[in-house]
């Protein structure tokens, strides 16, 4: 009943509310995006370009970098959205702690990988991992491997140096969405649990996690469709390699346009090809997540 | 209701705030004095090329008092982005006058792109400079680019080092890479020092040999990749494995630990371009230590010479307004001044590729940096040996397939069926 | 118990984090050479880094730039992402559902796909309109003024945004967007703050289509400046350190005075 009451009274200011900021999506993103996808349905370089229709991506089935690229992705997706969304939510409820002291600090310093520049900070992760960096060192020091580690040679280790960047990076980012989230939650809900005995890990499993769905939802989805178009860190500390090894399909995209001749045709298709990864894993997400919507 | 368009007009006022506050109109940047014009410039590094383009600037204005130029400071690879971009939307709003750009790099524009750059065959005297840089730059007998660093690369090594491995510096001379090998075993057995380093995700010293030979990642047209059966190929990445494996060359990741390696003295020496040269004498300590030595040829390949070329840039003009004054610009400086060539090499350490310029006084200098050696004489020197090769517009593309080869060979894959299953992705990516 | 195990996890993480942070610190006080070997302790180095920086760049009027663009865009971002995100929300309808997911579909695309639509368009302004043209501010912000992100965020957030209060709202006679903004915005002060500093720190550090967009290197703003200074043969980089950390300064401080809006506690409730 209430509902039917709010809509009534809504419906056309519902309308205006969401008009001005859809417009200009449709008119800044949609448009050309639409052109970028009639480029996908063309070939040729530069400005040649003639239609096509799918053989840009028919070619993507059959290009191994293309191939390559999209393992090493989905590679990333696997481990870095888990890691990343539920270490944020860690974070964000311990700095939630009304009786924690230096909270500004800890949330602060959580947060400056965020804002550190890439340049700055891939030459500080070079540094530490190289052959005679500093973690080097340490594990050199404390016995656990007799010969330095090639990191970066290694194509394994190089994963897990992106995934350990990329990680660093953004997580405090993330920590700030499940932050702010979690002061929308009525602190009289936890009195009331534990006055009913319920300990701090039934409280957050119980309590924090439902409440939050909404907000771990917006999270994974969004580190999702960020992992999929990784390119910074790959780009910066690895450039790719070693061989392969870290190369993503949003460098591929950036080479086809404009470190090769550039075939913006193909470029389109392949990110094109991210787009159905991403429409794959956000209705999956969609799904678990329960969205009512 | 009232307050949605109260935003909006909010909005509207904003974006004008925004745009009130800009000092300048958008549109050409070029401004017409009475007798030419301000000519803009794309270019990176403020000590090296942009210096060259202020001093040029200088001597052109002793004769043409109006000129003044605009060099916009931007990377290499930015400023291939925005032309790339600028081009295939068929404009030409935002483009430079004159810009600067790799050797490896210009075909991509000059084949894809032609239309954007102007000639300059009739304003440039193609025999005063070194073969290789013209070639580079020249497309059905039309020259588009003004040749200006030259990239002549030789093998920089620490005199100190050597010595106390029971070498002298005569040893490297005139060599093979395998002897170059023998040699960088003693010095690592005495010193722990490894000559040289590599950085395994750019195959730039792989390029450096194939170049020494006259060879490159495709056959002459530039076009049709030659990967297999590519005898200096082969030989390229056997000889690095070897070095790698002994210990004589070791690796680096990015470019500041390039220098690091060997301004702290870690590695023995270098081998790049000669506009390492700077990077070289940042580190005071080193001073009378450093000499440079001809790079090692290809044993096996009879067109192998002892000189090759790693980067290096050239200059071009893009067809818009202010190009005729450009033209002048370039031509006049660029294209003549010996002067302007002395005080180059004097001033910023660049080497450019004008032939009658090296034969002056200050390319006779000796450096006492490199123990009194009369470097840029010698870099010279080399350079005329260097063999032209065509680039062709798929370096990159073919280098970025043949990367994770070579890797995979340095671990121990087998390296005929590598090369085979490179040339297959290469005529199946590249049309 | 709890409490320590808190404070040594978060202080080693925190330790961890600020790492690289401190390497920048310590590196603006070194010189370039001692950079490059990685030296971790500070030197005197400062006031000499910080004068070849003013010297050889106009540091101020690339701070104007950044902080002129950043600032418009955060605010009219969030502004309208705010409104589309209630209207979402509160106003739901199967329509309206059909048009926000389609509208997630705008945030798949990488970016670099769109660039040259982009720019052929905001070509054409520079001749029609030429204040929303190329190498304006205009052009800088408008492609990313309305972004399916931020409306996702703020929707998100309303779901926990409590109907009652808009009940009680219309009940004391206030208009739909009256209680939009006497209501909804203050209570949801969190979302605004965090939707703030991440609006603001994208539009600061953003790159790609500024270096695309922006012609004159008196529009430069940060990113384009550093990735400049870091592309010479021989970077000077206790130059690039002090810039960084200049370029840096600007969204430390938003984020410092911002995140005091992240207190325990509820902030306005229904009594």
């Amino acid at each position: 009943m209430r509902n039917r009451l709010l809509l009534k009274k809504g419906a056309l200011t519902g309308w205006c509310f969401i008009a001005i900021p859809t417009l200009l999506i449709f008119f800044f993103s949609f448009y050309p995006m639409v052109q970028a996808f009639m480029m996908s349905l063309q070939s040729g370089t530069g400005i040649g370009l003639s239609f096509s229709g799918l053989a840009n991506y028919r070619r993507l089935f059959s290009d191994q970098t293309f191939l390559a690229a999209t393992k090493n992705t989905l590679t990333f997706l696997c481990f870095q959205v888990p890691i990343m969304v539920i270490l944020a939510m860690f974070f964000s409820v311990l700095l939630n702690n009304r009786a924690l002291k230096l909270k500004g600090v800890f949330r602060t310093i959580i947060f400056l990988p965020a804002v550190t520049s890439l340049v700055a900070y891939s030459m500080v992760f070079k540094s530490l991992f190289a052959n005679n960096g500093v973690i080097n060192g340490i594990l050199l020091r404390l016995s656990l491997v007799s010969e330095p580690i090639a990191f970066f040679s290694s194509p394994f280790w190089a994963k897990v140096i992106i995934v350990l960047a990329i990680t660093w990076r953004w997580t405090g980012y993330n920590m700030i969405f499940f932050l702010s989230a979690l002061q929308n939650v009525d602190p009289s809900i936890y009195e009331a649990a534990r006055i009913d005995g319920a300990s701090p890990l039934k409280q957050f499993f119980n309590i924090t996690i439902p409440m939050l769905k909404p907000v771990i939802l917006f999270s994974a989805v969004t580190s999702t469709i960020g992992t999929l178009q990784l390119f910074d860190e790959p780009m910066n500390l690895t450039q790719g390699g070693p061989g392969n090894a870290t190369f993503t399909i949003s460098q591929y995209i950036y080479n086809l346009s404009f470190r090769y001749t550039p075939d913006f045709g193909y470029a389109s298709a392949v990110s094109y090809a991210i787009v159905v990864m991403v429409i794959f894993f956000s209705f999956i997400q969609f799904k678990v997540g329960g969205d009512d919507t | 209701m009232k307050k949605v368009s109260l935003f909006l007009v909010i909005f509207v006022l904003g974006v004008l705030a925004g745009c009130g506050s800009e000092s300048s109109t958008s549109g050409s940047d070029a401004k017409e004095t009475s007798e030419g014009q301000e000519i803009t410039i794309w270019a990176w590094d403020p000590k090296f090329n942009i210096a060259a383009f202020d001093l040029a600037e200088s001597y052109y204005q002793e004769d043409h008092p109006d000129f003044s130029i605009n060099v916009t400071e931007i990377s290499q690879q930015d400023s291939v982005q925005k032309m790339n971009t600028i081009f295939s939307s068929g404009g030409t709003q935002g483009l430079p006058n004159i810009v600067l750009i790799e050797d490896f790099r210009i075909r991509n524009f000059l084949e894809v792109f032609p239309e954007y750059f102007v000639p300059l065959t009739d304003y440039i005297n193609v025999e005063d400079f070194m073969d290789y840089k013209i070639e580079v730059s020249s497309v059905d007998g039309e020259q588009y680019g003004m040749p200006f660093d030259s990239g002549v690369a030789g093998v920089y090594l620490r005199k100190s080092i050597i010595e106390e491995s029971g070498l002298a510096i005569t040893d490297f001379h005139d060599i093979s890479w395998q002897t170059f090998n023998t040699l960088g075993m003693q010095v690592k057995e005495a010193t722990g020092k490894p000559l040289f380093s590599i950085d395994m995700n750019d195959l730039a010293h792989l390029r450096m040999m194939m170049h020494s030979s006259g060879y490159w990642y495709t056959t002459e047209d530039g076009e049709t990749p030659f990967i297999d059966g590519n005898p200096s190929l082969k030989q390229g990445f056997e000889d690095l494995k070897m070095m790698l494996d002994s210990g004589v060359i070791t690796t680096h990741n990015g470019w500041d630990q390039l220098l690091a390696g060997f301004n702290s003295g870690d590695v023995a020496g270098v081998l790049q371009g000669n506009w390492i040269t700077p990077s070289v004498k940042s580190e005071d300590s080193h001073s009378g230590d450093w000499v440079v030595v001809p790079v090692p040829k290809q044993e096996n390949i009879d067109t192998s010479v002892h000189a090759t070329n790693l980067g290096g840039s050239s200059i071009y003009v893009l067809d818009i307004d202010g190009k005729e004054e450009a033209l002048h610009y370039i031509s006049e400086v660029f294209g003549k001044n010996i002067a302007f060539y002395e005080e180059l090499v004097q001033t910023v350490g660049a080497i450019g590729s004008y032939i009658p310029a090296a034969e002056g006084e200050a390319y006779k200098a000796t450096d006492p940096f490199f123990d009194n050696q009369p470097i840029y004489q010698d870099f010279v020197t080399w350079a005329t040996e260097i063999p032209s090769v065509n680039f062709g517009k798929n370096t990159y593309a073919l280098e970025d397939i043949m990367n994770p080869v070579f890797l995979d060979y340095v671990n121990g894959a087998d390296l005929a069926e590598g090369l085979k299953n490179a040339q297959a992705i290469a005529e199946n990516q590249l049309n | 118990m709890k409490k320590v195990g808190s404070y040594l996890f978060l202080g080693f993480f925190t330790i961890l984090f600020a790492f690289p942070f401190y390497f920048m610190l310590v590196s603006m006080t070194n010189p370039t050479v001692e950079i490059m070997q990685g030296k971790l302790t500070p030197s005197t180095h400062l006031l000499e880094n910080w004068r070849n920086l003013r010297a050889t760049y106009d540091i101020g009027r690339v701070f104007m730039n950044s902080a002129r663009i950043s600032v418009l865009q955060t605010l009219f971002s969030i502004t309208i992402a705010s409104l589309a995100g209630y209207g979402f929300e509160v106003y739901q309808s199967r329509a309206k559902n059909v048009i926000f997911h389609v509208l997630l579909l705008s945030m798949m695309l990488p970016f670099a796909a769109t660039m040259i639509p982009l720019f052929r368009m905001f070509g054409s302004f520079s001749t029609t309109i030429p204040f929303i043209g190329l190498d304006t501010v205009a052009s800088v912000i408008l492609p990313t003024l309305s972004t399916a992100f931020l409306i996702f965020f703020f929707r998100q957030n309303t779901k926990m945004f409590s109907r009652s209060l808009i009940e009680a709202g219309r009940i004391d006679g206030l208009s739909e967007i009256g209680i939009f903004i006497r209501i909804y915005m203050p209570t949801m002060k969190t979302t605004y703050a965090a939707a703030a500093i991440i609006t603001f720190i994208n539009s600061w550090n953003s790159y790609l289509w500024p270096l695309i967009t922006l012609q004159t290197q008196e529009k430069q703003t940060f990113p384009l400046l550093i990735s400049a200074i870091g592309a010479a043969n021989n970077p000077d980089y206790g130059l690039l350190m002090v810039a960084i950390m200049v370029a840096t300064l600007p969204t430390m401080i938003v984020f410092f005075s911002l995140q005091k809006y992240f207190v325990a506690g509820m902030l306005g409730s229904v009594k």
